[in-house]
């Protein structure tokens, strides 16, 4: 008989407060008790049947219970399982990032499998043999790399990134100890082809740069899904944008060069090129430039839209316009009161000086900003640089706003204000995505008058003005050219020019026609003449030629020329300069 | 009372000290346990085959993928390009070129012409054959 006190452990000692016990485990305590003494309990009450009876029924109960479980669980699993669940490993085609394709599925990038090449020394019989194996199949293997994996005590990379065909060479040197890992890789098979539109994605498989960067997410979910993903592009006409971007760059000896091509009613960007294609820099995206005439067709816009000027309001270019000690004078001199008609096709900076500076400022500005010159040019690229702003907005400014200088924008801006301004007045985003932006936000520029009026201006231009050489037979091709100097250590030089033209076609027909926009940069050009008229122009031509059956436009006569590009009245360049 | 009598006497019916009932009761979860085998047996099989294809897609469509790039990389614009220049092509000038619409402008449809029908004549009898050689040796 001991007399120690059963319940004793669980008695707090003097002094310690005891564990604090919840009142679901005491109730749980207590009933696993009151089943433990059940027994003594019954055979006290004389009824030992009734407990065994009670105790294979709840555990009969309990039973059940499981079964009614399991049972349920295995009918869920047999009938319910999901679709496709068993044995699949999911989409078979599925890839970290999806081929990018042009809008006619020519491909343009996509994941290759790779392999790294790796060596076990200790499993190489006659190492010094296997270097030179190696290096003779793989030459751009290190020689280096190869020796100290050699002569080391383990498993290690060699080079990573073998292509099939390279991996296939070594495989078949049946050398020892030689294995290869698979490993991903982006791919652009292409080359330096679309290459700036296109960016890079890094070996973890996200985008970098370009349009890998601008649209990494939906490639990813487009790879997962086994899709490829289209852009805007279309590689027939990158090509030839290429070609004749690289072709004009050599003739004029230029430091660089930019060539983009826009449908101006869908803001689709077809084209998009950047000259040296080995520049990380994208000239389209990123350069600023003073584009010099070009602005012309803004300072002309705002005025036909506001009112201010129609074709026939007279500006006294005849002599050198004064603003504070400041002379503006015209690069070839007409000294004579001019029509605004004359005054784009004579590229007067008299004249835009004389109708920006009646404008205001607030004018001025209001349309700039509306034609999107002010801020960075919406596309969904990261690259899209802000341009240099003016910072005062005095009469000077002014006039060198009218004419392109004092406002440094990319290319890109300018694409897209010349879009603008021959789609009907509507500034329309740029987009690398394949049918448009979907709920863009389009804002209204100028008034579809306008835009009819500079439509047929910009023709002018072409046919009788500075723009003749970018004329393409029966393809109604209008624009103007641009000319500039370059700021360098404080002085605009002249021998470091930027010659520019910004076209349309075709440039007829109603505002809502289909129409595409062709603008040729030409950086720095080293030869003579340097300005746009001459180191441009005939690009823009020969693009316009060779595009037009890819687009679908027609050749077709108009009042100035004929299908074959016949004159039909006897227009000429009136300057015959270019500029 | 009867339908009770006899369902005792169904459950209570032994062979050697077994009662059938839980015989046939063994046999049905044998023959049970059986057939979710084979069902699962045949099942892994679909699914290993299943694995199998989609492994063969996947591999395909690495090789489709890899030549899909090879063909991309020698129908680059710019080596399409110089290649054509290399063998004397060039875009077609404009004058060379026409729509479908422009054909008869540049081949008139020629009228048709009268048709005559002209009286059969009779062919004059053939010349009479020459005689074979003879005694050629």
């Amino acid at each position: 008989m001991s007399v120690h006190d059963p319940q004793a452990w669980d008695r707090p000692a003097p002094g310690h407060p005891g564990r604090v016990s919840l009142p679901s485990w005491r109730w749980l305590s207590e009933a696993m008790w009151r089943i433990e003494h059940s027994f003594g309990r019954a055979r006290a009450d004389a009824r030992p049947e009734e407990d065994t009876r009670v105790r294979i029924f709840v555990i009969l109960s309990l039973f059940s219970a499981v079964f009614v479980c399991l049972a349920l669980g295995a009918a869920n699993a047999a009938l319910l399982a999901p679709r496709g669940g068993i044995g699949s490993i999911g989409q078979p085609n599925a890839v970290a990032r999806a081929d990018v394709v042009d809008r006619n599925g020519a491909l343009l990038a996509t994941n290759i499998v790779h392999y790294g090449l790796y060596i076990d020394p200790a499993e190489v019989w006659d190492r010094r043999a296997a270097a030179a194996q190696i290096k003779r199949v793989l030459p751009r293997v290190s020689m280096a790399k190869l020796d100290r994996v050699l002569s080391g005590d383990r498993r290690l990379i060699v080079l990573p990134g073998l292509t099939p065909g390279e991996k296939a060479a070594v495989h078949a040197l049946a050398l020892g100890g030689v294995t290869f890992e698979p490993e991903d890789r982006r791919v652009y098979p292409l080359g330096a082809s679309a290459t700036h539109v296109l960016g890079a994605a890094d070996t973890g498989g996200q985008g970098i740069s370009g349009a890998e960067l601008a649209f990494n997410r939906e490639i990813r979910e487009a790879g997962l899904r086994g899709d490829s993903f289209p852009l805007s592009i279309d590689l027939r006409v990158q090509g030839v944008l290429e070609n004749e971007l690289a072709r004009a760059v050599a003739e004029s000896q230029a430091k660089g060069a930019v060539g983009i091509i826009t449908d101006v009613q869908t803001g689709e960007v077809l084209g998009m090129a950047s000259w040296p294609t080995t520049d990380g820099l994208n000239r389209a995206t990123s350069a600023h430039y003073e584009m010099g005439s070009v602005f012309k067709t803004f300072t002309v816009a705002a005025g036909l839209d506001t009112g201010r000027a129609d074709m026939n309001t007279l500006f006294d270019a005849s002599q050198a316009f004064m603003i504070g000690n400041r002379r503006i004078t015209d690069f070839h001199a007409t000294n004579q009161v001019l029509t605004l008609e004359e005054v784009y096709l004579h590229s007067s900076n008299i004249g835009t000086s004389r109708l920006a500076v009646e404008m205001g400022p607030a004018t001025m500005r209001d349309y700039f900003g509306r034609l999107g010159l002010l801020d960075a040019a919406p596309i969904e690229l990261h690259e899209s640089a802000r341009p240099r702003r003016p910072t005062k907005w005095d009469d000077s400014t002014l006039a060198s706003l009218s004419f392109g200088y004092g406002i440094m924008i990319t290319p890109l801006q300018m694409s897209a204000a010349m879009g603008a301004l021959t789609n009907g007045g509507r500034y329309i985003p740029l987009t690398l995505r394949k049918g448009g932006l979907p709920g863009a936000e389009v804002r209204q520029v100028v008034s579809p008058e306008t835009s009819l009026t500079l439509l047929d201006l910009l023709r002018r231009n072409v046919v009788r003005g500075s723009g003749g050489r970018a004329d393409a037979p029966g393809l109604r091709v209008g624009g103007k050219t641009g000319s500039a100097n370059k700021l360098v250590n404080g002085r605009y030089d002249p021998t470091h020019a930027v010659g520019s033209f910004a076209a349309v076609f075709p440039a007829d027909g109603p505002v809502n026609a289909r129409r595409y926009s062709i603008l040729i940069l030409i950086d720095e050009p080293g030869g003579y003449p340097r300005t746009g008229g001459f180191v441009a122009a005939p690009a823009v031509g020969r693009i316009a030629d060779r595009i037009a059956p890819f687009l679908g436009v027609q050749r077709r006569a108009d009042q100035y020329r004929t299908a074959l590009g016949e004159k039909i009245p006897a227009f000429e360049d009136v300057e015959g300069d270019g500029r | 009372m009867s339908a009770t009598g006899a369902l005792k006497r169904v459950f209570d019916w032994k062979v050697r000290g077994v009662r059938w009932v839980e015989i046939i009761g063994l046999v049905l979860v044998a023959a049970m346990i059986f057939s979710v085998y084979l069902a699962k047996a045949a099942a892994a099989g679909e699914g290993a085959r299943i694995a199998s294809l989609e492994r063969q897609i996947t591999e395909n469509g690495q090789r489709v993928r890899l030549l899909r790039a090879e063909a991309a990389r020698l129908e680059q614009p710019g080596r399409l390009e110089a290649l054509s220049r290399m063998a004397g092509l060039a875009p077609v000038d404009v004058h060379r070129q026409a729509t479908e619409a422009s054909l008869p402008d540049l081949a008139p449809i020629p009228d048709p012409q009268p048709v005559v029908i002209v009286a059969p004549t009779i062919p004059a009898a053939p010349a009479p054959a020459p005689a074979p050689a003879q005694g050629a040796q």
